[in-house]
């Protein structure tokens, strides 16, 4: 960038573009919706057709390898934080927004296996999923996680009507419609913006 | 109409935008300020300073896995200086 002097409409115009590169820098790339989305898919599908069909008990199980994912995100946030060279208002308060839902969502499973509510855990995580995924929608103008946040609403209050068999479905449909299908678009934006050397 | 002067400090293109980068986030390291502006590291490293010394911008320097990293922050003094320049440019353009 040259030195120059600056009329009043240049500087206006380049504070306009340097806000606007800053705004477009902090995109979220989708990754962690994907990782998570396609691993809960999984540990679903695993949970309810090891109980639906090989009535095998000990396949909840599965839920153990969300740890892993844990630990991965842990670096992977760490990684990415390095390589983006900022830090924005809205990725911070998003990132705490997480955070608050993984700490209610460990106190929210504790406390049902504590009183022995098996039954309630699935429905109760779907409406915790939902907050985070609606806030996120919110906080990054992004409709399709509000509309992924309202459907793992509408799933925990359909999955009350099930047994607990059947609700792992129902988390299943919500974390396509809340994350993957977001994550997908998210991930494809994110690309877009990338190539137009954003 | 009043003329409210516009500040020196902030009138120079690279200052400017920086001070424009820093305003929309938290925090910026100085390669993000680089390759956002364009800029030198000499030209970028002299104007940083500058904005330092007006106290509009704090700058951290760290260590991060053994690569040294320098944190750009605006100050609550820089905010209340941005604003007052980007009033003073309206005051020009509406005349």
């Amino acid at each position: 960038m040259e030195e120059k002097q600056l009329s009043e409409k240049e500087s206006l115009e380049l504070i306009t573009s340097m806000i606007n590169k800053a705004k477009n820098k902090v995109t979220e790339s989708g990754a962690l919706y994907l990782f998570w989305g396609w691993l809960i898919l999984l540990c679903c599908i695993v949970q309810f057709v090891g109980l639906h069909f090989f009535n095998y008990a000990y396949s909840f199980y599965v839920w153990y390898s969300t740890w892993i994912l844990l630990i991965f995100q842990f670096f992977y946030i760490i990684k990415q934080k390095k390589s983006l060279g900022v830090k924005s208002y809205t990725g911070e308060i998003n990132g705490f927004v997480w955070l608050a839902f993984f700490i209610c969502m460990v106190l929210v499973i504790f406390i049902s296996i504590h009183f022995k509510y098996y039954e309630i855990i699935f429905p109760l995580i779907l409406v915790m999923y939902g907050i985070p995924t609606f806030l996120s929608g919110i906080i990054l103008k992004f409709r399709p996680l509000i509309i992924g946040g309202a459907c793992c609403w509408a799933f925990s209050f359909l999955s009350s009507f099930v047994t607990s068999e059947y609700q792992s479905l129902f988390i299943a449909a919500a974390v396509i419609a809340a994350w993957i299908i977001p994550g997908y678009i998210l991930k494809q934006n994110f690309k877009k913006e990338k190539n137009n050397g954003v | 109409m009043e003329f409210k002067e516009l500040d020196p400090t902030l009138h120079s293109q690279l200052r400017l935008a920086v001070m424009s980068l820093l305003i929309s986030v938290k925090e910026a390291e100085f390669t993000f300020l680089k390759e956002k502006t364009n800029a030198t590291s000499g030209n970028l490293s002299v104007q940083i300073s500058k904005l330092k010394e007006a106290g509009y911008i704090e700058i951290v320097k760290q260590f991060n896995n053994n690569y040294p990293q320098t944190i750009c922050k605006i100050t609550p003094v820089g905010i209340e200086a941005f604003e007052n320049y980007v009033k003073a440019l309206q005051s020009y353009m509406t005349l």
